[in-house]
């Protein structure tokens, strides 16, 4: 099983997309023309397996030729086959990202703020943490069925833990003359929460979400993967069935746009809320 | 030593009694903040508290702001104790306590929008607070956006426009650079001028602590420290603080007060000292 977006994991880096963009120019390549060099390394691998597979050096039916596996994207695009797998994967992605989220989210303040439930649950929360989650895959499928709320249950094992431990770090980090401060001028418990504790857990809480993202839709798939019905996952495992390579690297990249785009629309949503944060200058 | 003659309210805007303060270090010894701090200040005067480093300076006014609770000994504010944050007072924070998520005008405007205000209402409120303290085009930046100055000015803004009757002021200025520090002080005392507002205001700078004050208190070498000295500042008001060091009655004051406050001074760094020596 892999985190489709595991890059992200660590905790939050205080204006990555900036420092990133501003490191590459004080490098002294521009934007635009470090884009062409990035077509031209992708141009390059391509075009190399490419001919390598077309000359028999790497064996086509274990790596299909990118043509062939555009070929068969396009197919799966043009003949409408993908979309109702799509739309499958993409229901059990986000139900297990809202309720995962919702949970983590309302636990991780909950514990934050009482000391005595974090200290009541700790142990707990640690040992299901430590279970590695793809054996609850089996135990879902008998208890749910098939359908979709098996691998939403799956998916919601995964992206509740990062999202609850990423807040509950969040508002214990909150630094202390903030708060005291805000009390001070009135704050009610409520109020704290709402102009002190939520924003500055925030920058944690995206972080935890750009991985969480990919950990629901990597439930998914999985939980697909291993016993369904429908699903972009599904889809994948016909495809190795009948040792169609080509559909099964279809399947991937197909996956991999789609995550990139949901990645790309959590970014936008982050710079928004996250626009009081300084730009990074080095 | 001169103490207030005055002594007819009987209702101090500040009034701590025997307050200790005391946290149980991991080791499980004790270790002593502040002992049997006595320390009163009436409505409308201006109290600078002085101490060397580690004297227990901002557990006073902790004490006093309700943040902590003493471990003996009652802090009350006019006639009633304080039991939680003490709600007749603003703080200002040493270190930058504005919300980096909020523009400057949210930010003065929060201690009314959490009391309820409307937000119209509060936001002309605070921009009229934010042109009493220059920053009227300032309005619609976030904290980051501002320099030192303009950020204190925003902290200033923020503790006035509640109206509080007390100030507590823990070393606000000091991360100020000297000129903007010294224009800050007389900012500090056109405001508070006739406000009636009382002030208790944290420095370990004593020559601020004798051009702001009606009155300088000064702490013990710490830990465990307490009051060793009180002085009734008597340099008339108003005063000009970019000339003060000048007047014969503050070099006066301030050899008073620096003999006393030297020997506290002296015990820390020997403390220090003989503590580096342990440890090599």
């Amino acid at each position: 099983m892999t985190v489709l977006n595991s890059r992200k994991a660590l905790k939050p880096a205080p204006g990555e997309g900036t420092t990133a963009a501003r490191a590459r120019r004080r490098n002294g390549t521009s934007d635009g023309m470090m884009r062409v060099y990035q077509l031209v390394l992708a141009a390059v691998v391509l075009g190399a397996w490419e001919l390598l597979g077309r000359a028999g050096i790497i064996d086509e039916f274990f790596f299909p030729l990118p043509s062939d596996i555009l070929a068969t994207v396009w197919s799966w695009i043009s003949t409408g086959y993908v979309f109702p797998h799509l739309w499958i994967t993409m229901q059990e992605a986000l139900l297990a990202f809202a309720v995962g989220t919702a949970a983590g989210l309302f636990l991780g303040f909950l514990l934050a703020r009482v000391r005595f439930l974090e200290r009541l649950f700790d142990p707990f929360l640690q040992m299901f943490n430590a279970l590695p989650r793809v054996v609850l895959a089996p135990i879902f499928l008998l208890w749910f069925g098939l359908g979709i709320w098996s691998k939403v249950a799956f998916g919601f094992t995964l992206v509740f833990f990062i999202v609850f431990f990423n807040t509950l770090e969040g508002v214990k980090n909150v630094d202390r003359v903030l708060v005291d401060n805000a009390r001070m001028l009135g704050a009610s418990e409520k109020q704290l929460l709402r102009h002190v504790f939520i924003p500055s857990a925030l920058t944690w809480i995206f972080s935890s979400l750009h991985i969480s993202v990919g950990f629901a839709i990597t439930g998914a798939v999985v939980g697909e993967y291993l016993g369904a019905s429908a699903g972009v996952g599904y889809a994948i495992a016909q495809a190795q069935g009948v040792f169609d390579t080509q559909g099964v690297f279809a399947g991937m990249f197909i996956l991999m746009i789609v995550v990139l785009i949901i990645d790309l629309l959590v970014n936008r949503l982050e710079r928004y809320l996250l626009r009081w944060r300084p730009v990074q200058s080095s | 030593m001169t103490l207030s003659s005055a002594g007819t309210p009987t209702q101090y805007a500040v009034e701590l009694q025997g307050c200790t303060k005391q946290f149980s270090t991991p080791g499980g010894g004790t270790y002593f903040a502040v002992r049997d701090i006595d320390l009163k200040v009436e409505p409308g005067r201006f109290v600078s508290i002085v101490g060397p480093t580690g004297s227990g300076k901002s557990t006073i006014l902790n004490m006093a702001a309700g943040l902590l609770k003493p471990s003996s000994g009652t802090a009350s504010s006019f006639g009633a104790p304080v039991h939680g944050v003490n709600r007749r007072a603003s703080y200002m924070f040493q270190q930058d306590a504005l919300l980096p998520w909020k523009t400057v005008i949210e930010n003065v405007s929060l201690g009314l929008t959490m009391a309820g205000v409307g937000k119209a209402e509060a936001h002309s409120e605070a921009q009229r607070w934010l042109e009493k303290v220059g920053l009227k085009n300032f309005a619609d930046r976030y904290p980051h956006q501002l320099s030192g100055g303009m950020r204190k000015r925003t902290a200033v803004a923020q503790a006035w426009i509640v109206n509080p009757d007390i100030l507590l002021m823990d070393e606000p200025f000091s991360a100020l650079d000297v000129q903007t520090r010294q224009i800050m002080e007389n900012e500090l005392l056109a405001l508070w001028q006739e406000s009636g507002k009382a002030v208790v205001f944290i420095t370990h700078d004593l020559d601020e602590a004798i051009a702001l004050s009606d009155e300088v208190v000064i702490l013990g070498a710490g830990p465990g420290s307490t009051v060793v000295g009180n002085y009734e500042i008597t340099i008339p008001r108003p005063r000009d603080l970019l000339d003060i060091r000048d007047d014969p009655k503050f070099v006066e004051l301030h050899r008073e007060i620096w003999g006393r406050l030297k020997i506290e001074v002296s015990k820390t760094y020997e403390a220090a000292r003989a503590e580096e020596g342990e440890v090599a």
